[in-house]
């Protein structure tokens, strides 16, 4: 208590360090007289008085500092005044301080808006929610790797069998139409089990949430929750919007609460506006049998850890209960096992490709922050050099080797602190990038990013950390640095300095790294975006329909479609129509099947796959793949034509080794097909993958209730039948709404989108971080080449050309530029070696980045040299 | 010679507080006269060292001071003993007495005692 006391008042008259100051200096001051009058009494002369009262106090100086020690905290002094001169120190080199600022910030920046992304993604799977640490996926797994869902019956049996999960909740993905007749829109919601809401501990933003027993017996209760945006959007905010009717795939539902603002559903990123319980289904999906047939597993899975249990526990009494669900129901669960996943680990969504891409750009940006920490140093370690003598009279004044140290430290900190801060608010922009992502496919998608407590303390340990790595070597520099040396020696010794030129190798091999690994990333990604696709998308409109709301048949799907087409092909703009299952480069991909083809017998294990999509004729015509043999397929309403399939160029030379293909049997999705052409090789996942085998099935054969429409223009204005076609579509059918419209440019611009964030940064950083080894070269070489104006004066008086003296000095620095390369460079390949198994090898990257990082160091050494190599040979003897 | 003057520290303070208790509120240098009369020439030479000990002990609270004004009506800081100094001076007096009285019997001991 005492000692906290003292502290505080310590910590106080650091502060007030004047006032104290001079009371000390008047009490001094009194004391000194009063003993001087008592001297006086004692008979001394005045003069002699005085100096025994002086003596008889002792000193005063070396009072004062006892004083002062006891005073105040003598170390929060000392960095006050450390931050005082570092200040002082950074407003005197302007230039190099903004340099540094800039480019910590940078790459702090940089470092903290992907670790934000990745946060959103790893730690922040259902933004508000909170506790999300302790739920795991629920997800049975088929034998043959896939992951179909859970039905309805067998969430209820799963919710007992678990009990090392304290709950677990079922949630079904569905389409919406909601509003009257004739002018429906569509949205997404999320059937969901009567635990939903309350086992994800969430608290209405008004109303209430589904009940338990709600979500107990089919058709209890027609009821329905909105979501934060929907209840702004449509009821303006207002709190009468609970009790309201809203119609939803022609049902009256009741609105009975609003989800929490943050709150966007659980499957991220996708962004629901509407949740009802899992019983409506039969009413919302046109009589559906999810809830009794154990074979349609339309549910995902949430399962919470109950306090103490572990994932271990929970994978292991999962693996039991679905085993012992299999030998009950052998007919809809044999083979189906089951596995605990974590969110970032989700088979669906794009977790886990995002994740491992931003933990590559992640490591890739760390490395150039390192880089900057390099440059930073040798900056700070020639600037250094310059401050010998101060430092030399600063430790004949007395200051101790720490308070060297500490000064240093100071000054280095405030820089990295400050490049930090700009860091922080540039990553603030930097998330933003995500959360603006673009519709992606029909669903609509969000990105909670944000920069958070977390994010700001990892900005900040990060501008800490670069300090401390970039202070070690000036830092130790100087306090080895022995006084007399110092203040002795001139500035033409040449520098011994080591240090120097490994951190200058080091930089330079970790900008090789980052260089080319941005190259590699531009490379692939201008691939992406200029690659033809080999099949036309300009002038082709896209549309998405979904019938499933209707609960149709084979018969009447296959009908609308036809109709659909008929109407469409009728309008007088329309130079092709047809409709398709799967769009080219959509960013969930096209599912690939197994299938088996006469004529070809697998000698390895396991299945061979292929691309498929399923298409009505005319889908060739519309995006101008030609047929190489054979013909399209047959009418849609042609009841006599047998199954047909049309298969691609690779798939022919893959599997049938390029025999005839035509009239070949072809067995895939349980039933045969007949072969009737081959379509030239496209590109379907995407840009720049290697050609893929594919099968194309006929929409006669294999109806679907969702069906992506394909319109070629004959005018070239794609946007203008997006009008006409909802009006075919309102005439054909008045509910169903029309959704997705895009053309097929903006397609392909949103499954970019993802890959073209990372591409621009290093777009940008590229030539700055070139920009920076340039700089940190060139800071080295001509502080080296200052330091011996003397020496190539003594050179050049004996004869010495200036080409010599120049080559001379570029030759000395290459050498630790070229290690540095040519480790970085080795590192590179590695890196890439693992992260793109099977990639060539780039040469513009491999071949090109060295070059260029080597011209430019070359220029940065050559520039420096040359100017000294200028100099007029008497005056740089006569240099001091 | 090092330890003296450590010594000389934690006994210092332990004067100021009896001076400052037995005579009332004192400015600096009636403390120093105080303590230089009773302990003889222990303090002649550095009067100043009295100052940093007043401070620390302002500082932990033992005592507290004031302007005021001195025999000849100059301007000078008084100190006083505060309660809590008083407690302190309590406390310290009996730890010095026994302090002093279990030395003073390791002093006196002879060899057959401690064996």
């Amino acid at each position: 208590m005492r000692s906290l006391r003292r502290f505080l008042s310590r910590l106080f008259n650091s502060a007030t360090r004047r006032a104290r100051e001079d009371r000390l200096r008047e009490e001094i001051e009194e004391h000194i007289a009063l003993q001087t009058e008592e001297n006086l009494r004692a008979g001394l002369s005045s003069v002699e008085a005085r100096r025994q009262a002086m003596l008889k106090f002792g000193g005063v100086e070396a009072m004062k500092q006892d004083y002062r020690a006891e005073r105040g905290l003598l170390f929060i002094e000392n960095l006050l005044g450390d931050l005082r001169n570092a200040g002082r120190t950074i407003s005197r080199m302007p230039g190099l301080a903004a340099v540094i600022v800039i480019s910590l910030a940078i790459g702090i920046g940089v470092n903290t808006t992907i670790l934000s992304w990745i946060q959103t993604i790893l730690l922040k799977p259902l933004p508000g929610v909170s506790g999300v640490s302790s739920f795991l996926l629920v997800e049975p797994r088929m034998e043959t790797g896939g992951y179909p869902g859970a039905s309805w019956l067998e969430y209820r049996d799963l919710q007992t069998r678990v009990p090392a999960l304290r709950d677990v909740v079922a949630s079904q993905m569905v389409p919406f139409n909601v509003g009257e007749t004739g002018q429906t829109e569509r949205t997404h919601g999320q059937l969901v089990s009567g635990n939903y809401f309350s086992a994800l501990g969430l608290k209405p933003a008004s109303g209430r949430f589904i009940r338990p027993e709600e979500a107990e017996r089919p058709g209890t209760e027609p009821v329905i929750v909105i979501s934060y945006d929907y209840w702004q959007t449509r009821f303006r905010g207002a709190p009468e919007a609970v009790g309201q009717k809203v119609r939803v795939n022609e049902r009256d539902l009741t609105v009975i609460g609003v989800a929490p603002r943050e709150f966007q559903g659980t499957m991220l990123p996708l962004k629901f506006e509407l949740w009802a319980p899992a019983t409506m289904a039969p009413a919302l999906l046109g009589g559906t049998r999810d809830l009794e047939d154990r074979s349609t597993r339309a549910f995902s899975l949430i399962g919470m850890l109950r306090p103490g249990a572990t994932r271990e526990e929970a994978q292991a009494e999962f693996s039991t209960a679905m085993a012992q669900l299999a030998r009950d129901y052998p007919e809809a669960s044999a083979g189906i096992g089951g596995e605990i996943l974590p969110f970032w680990d989700s088979p669906r969504g794009p977790q886990r490709m995002m994740i491992s891409g931003l933990a590559i750009l992640q490591g890739v940006m760390l490395l150039l922050l390192l880089a900057v920490c390099g440059n930073t140093a040798n900056l700070m370690l020639a600037r250094g050099s310059t401050r010998q003598r101060e430092m030399a009279v600063r430790v004949a004044l007395g200051a101790g080797r720490w308070r060297i140290v500490s000064l240093v430290l100071s000054e280095n900190m405030l820089l990295a602190l400050l490049g930090a801060g700009v860091g922080a608010a540039m990553a603030v922009w930097g998330t933003t990038a995500l959360r603006v992502a673009p519709l992606i496919g029909a669903f609509p998608i969000q990105f909670q990013t944000r920069v958070d407590e977390f994010t700001l303390v990892f900005a900040m340990l990060l501008g800490a950390g670069c300090g401390l790595i970039f202070s070690a070597a000036p830092a130790l520099h100087l306090a080895r640095l022995d006084p007399q040396d110092g203040l002795r020696s001139s500035p033409n010794t040449p520098p011994r300095s080591r240090a120097r030129r490994v951190l200058m190798g080091t930089e330079v091999g970790l900008a090789m790294v980052v260089l080319i690994a941005a190259a590699l990333f531009l490379q692939s990604f201008r691939a992406a975006s200029q690659t033809d696709p080999r099949f036309r998308p300009e002038g082709v409109l896209l549309a998405s329909y979904d019938l499933r709301g209707r609960n149709p048949d084979d018969a009447s799907e296959r009908e609308f479609a036809a109709r659909l087409l008929e109407r469409l092909r009728a309008l007088p703009d329309v130079e092709a129509a047809a409709i398709a299952t799967n769009v080219p480069l959509d960013l969930h991909g096209i599912p690939a099947r197994s299938f088996t083809v006469e004529g070809r017998v697998r000698t390895e294990a396991g299945q061979d796959r292929a691309i498929t999509n399923t298409v009505t004729p005319g889908y060739f015509k519309v995006m101008a793949i030609p047929l190489l043999e054979g013909t399209d397929f047959a009418d849609m309403r042609d009841k006599a034509a047998p199954a047909q399939a049309i298969v691609n160029e690779e798939f022919v030379g893959k599997y049938l080794n390029g025999a005839k293909a035509i009239g070949r049997r072809l067995q895939t999705r349980n039933a045969n097909f007949t072969i009737a052409g081959v379509a030239r090789n496209s590109v379907y996942a995407a840009f720049g993958e290697p050609a893929q085998p594919a099968i194309y099935l006929s929409y006669r054969d294999r109806p679907a209730s969702e069906g992506e429409i394909h319109l070629r223009t004959r005018s070239g204005n794609e946007t203008a039948l997006a009008s006409e076609a909802r009006a075919v579509l309102r005439d054909l059918d008045p509910m169903l709404p029309l959704y997705d419209v895009r053309t097929f440019s903006q397609h392909i611009e949103r499954n970019l989108y993802l890959r073209r964030i990372p591409a621009r940064m290093f777009a940008v950083l590229g030539p700055l971080l070139l920009g920076l080894a340039a700089i940190g070269i060139y800071a080295v070489v001509s502080y080296a080449v200052a330091r011996r104006t003397r020496e190539i004066g003594v050179r050049l008086t004996f004869g010495a050309t200036s080409q010599r003296v120049v080559l001379q000095i570029i030759l000395e620095n290459l050498g630790a530029i070229a290690s540095g390369t040519a480790v970085g460079w080795l590192l590179a390949l590695l890196i890439s070696l693992h992260a793109i198994p099977n990639g060539d090898f780039d040469v513009p990257a491999f071949v090109g980045v060295p070059a260029i990082l080597l011209g430019v160091a070359t220029l940065a050494c050559w520039i420096p040299a040359w100017r000294a190599s200028r100099i007029d040979p008497m005056a740089a003897l006569r240099h001091e | 010679m090092k330890q003296k003057a450590d010594v000389l520290q934690g006994t210092l303070a332990l004067m100021v507080l009896k001076t400052l208790d037995v005579l009332g509120p004192l400015h600096g240098y009636g403390i120093a006269r105080r303590i230089e009369q009773i302990s003889g020439d222990l303090l002649a030479v550095n009067q100043g060292t009295l100052y940093p000990v007043l401070l620390k002990l302002e500082q932990e609270g033992a005592i507290a001071s004031e302007w005021g004004a001195s025999e000849n009506n100059r301007r000078a800081r008084f100190y006083r003993l505060t309660r809590e100094g008083r407690k302190q001076l309590q406390v310290e007096t009996k730890d010095w007495e026994q302090t002093a009285a279990i030395i003073g019997r390791f002093f006196q001991a002879k060899a057959e005692d401690l064996s």
